[in-house]
């Protein structure tokens, strides 16, 4: 029997749902929290729309001297992780056979902004723990810390693909048996103000169309979309083998079968049709399926008009235009760097449901031939899924799922 | 500035990066480390207080102070010199 990656836990956070209950009944139900973006730091002479977390509902045990040296992401990875640690039992596991993996880079930017505009007059007296917050890889030490992790631990950067780059890289440190379990995390991309202007001018953060209507500016794969919307979110997945799920007697969600990564060769933001259809060519190829076995896709589907048309080419082009489709981001917006973790985990949830959760704003869809859900959830009992994730620089990724029996 | 002001200040910070300490009363002669203030807790505490007081000490300096009496009078002493 081949030896193969399996997912055996899931954490998530989304503006829409803290926890994965609560998380898949707010995408069947197709709930949003679209609005003008209040966190201090993320506007300036402006009014970027997008889909902020509330309130994080930590368990009574997190204290709050541990959050107050946590910043966003860091808080949200506490939760999430949380939540999938005791799901894949963790407890029972020798801390040294497990890893964890963060997907991000940069992923701080607010909490950076806001460190510099509160010393600006005043440097002498800049916090000695920025030395440790201002790194990425903090989110390591503070989450290896919180939950004694003494196996490995870094992070990996992919810009938009790098939530599911963290999963790969969690399930080759399993198959190479550099430890027993390995988290992948989708990090929670903080943006500042500065981000949002330059994404925006870049052409890729959506207009102010529906700057007045926020609920319809979301609109992946929609005629009237014009580019994404941002939303906060943060995912984790527990990966290992079947046999090492088997002897904690737990039931994985799916098996990843395989996945593809292929560079375009373009720094640049836009997209390309070859490198998309050679990442999921690659990844069904490493799973031993034909397209027709794929019977959903979890698209990137952001919204942005050259993105979207991309990969609704490549689709078509490698021979998968009869899969269920839906947009994930259409719902919780666009996480940036947890965005591959959350829609991996979003797949997850309704293979596990046997029901798809709507697309909103998909009013006249750019291209009719999939079988789009739109604005109600349909019961469709998922086999084999594919999930893309794309991101800045010419990065593709393309993962395959299959439900375990 | 009275050094009993500065020792509540110094509670205060210290209760708010370390847990636990509610209901500690704090005396002169607690030493930061013994209440659970690892080294990066001790720097971020000193730091509060030298922003609370408006107030920069070389750090250097602050290695000196055994407890946190004396790391009160540190502090009395150069609010003194300014």
């Amino acid at each position: 029997m081949r030896s193969e990656p399996v997912v055996t836990g899931i954490g998530v956070l989304s503006a829409t749902g803290q926890g994965k209950a609560a998380f898949a009944t707010s995408l069947l139900n197709g709930e949003t929290a679209f609005g003008v973006m209040q966190r201090p730091g993320r506007q300036r002479e402006s009014a970027y729309l997008g889909a902020e977390i509330g309130e994080i509902g930590f368990s009574p045990g997190i204290t709050r001297q541990t959050l107050r040296a946590a910043s966003l992401s860091a808080q949200a990875a506490l939760f999430v992780l949380q939540e999938a640690w005791i799901e894949a039992r963790l407890d029972d596991v020798d801390p040294h056979r497990i890893g964890l993996i963060v997907g991000g880079s940069n992923i701080q930017q607010r909490e950076l902004t806001q460190v510099h505009e509160a010393h600006r007059d005043s440097p002498a007296f800049v916090r000695p723990t920025y030395a440790l917050s201002f790194l990425d890889s903090d989110l390591c030490g503070f989450c290896t810390a919180q939950f004694g992790i003494r196996g490995l631990a870094y992070t990996v950067g992919g810009a938009s693909a790098s939530g599911q780059l963290a999963i790969v890289q969690a399930a080759q440190a399993v198959l190479t048996n550099q430890v027993d379990v390995c988290i992948a995390l989708g990090a929670l991309m903080d943006l500042s103000h500065w981000e949002c202007r330059a994404l925006r001018a870049a052409g890729a953060m959506g207009s102010d169309r529906y700057g007045n209507e926020p609920a319809r500016a979301c609109r992946p794969f929609d005629r009237d979309h014009d580019g994404f919307i941002f939303g906060e979110s943060s995912g984790a997945v527990v990966i290992e083998l079947l046999e090492s799920s088997q002897r904690r007697g737990l039931a994985p969600y799916a098996a990843l079968r395989g996945w593809g990564i292929v560079m375009d060769g373009n720094r640049n933001p836009d997209p390309s049709l070859e490198g998309e259809m050679q990442a999921i060519q690659i990844s069904l190829d490493a799973s031993g399926w034909m397209p027709a076995q794929i019977d959903y896709v979890n698209p990137h589907g952001t919204g942005s008009i050259v993105g979207d048309e991309t990969e609704l080419k490549a689709l078509q082009a490698c021979g998968l235009t009869g899969v269920f489709l839906n947009a994930t981001k259409s719902l919780i917006g666009h996480g940036l760097s947890a965005a591959g973790t959350v829609e991996v985990i979003a797949t997850l949830l309704q293979m596990q449901s046997g029901r798809l959760h709507p697309t909103r704003n998909l009013e006249n869809p750019i291209e009719r031939e999939f079988h789009w859900v739109t604005d109600e959830p349909i019961d469709h009992q998922i086999e084999n899924a594919l999930t893309l994730s794309m991101g800045f620089g010419g990065i593709n990724t393309a993962l395959c799922w299959e439900r375990h029996e | 500035m009275t050094k009993n002001e500065i020792l509540h200040l110094i509670a205060q910070h210290t209760r708010d990066i370390v847990s636990g300490l509610e209901a500690h009363p704090f005396v002169a002669s607690d030493r930061l480390a013994d209440l659970g203030a690892n080294s990066m807790d001790r720097a971020e505490i000193a730091m509060l207080v030298q922003e609370s007081l408006n107030l920069s000490v070389p750090r250097i300096e602050l290695f000196g102070p055994k407890n946190i009496g004396e790391l009160a009078d540190l502090f009395l002493i150069k609010i003194d010199a300014v």
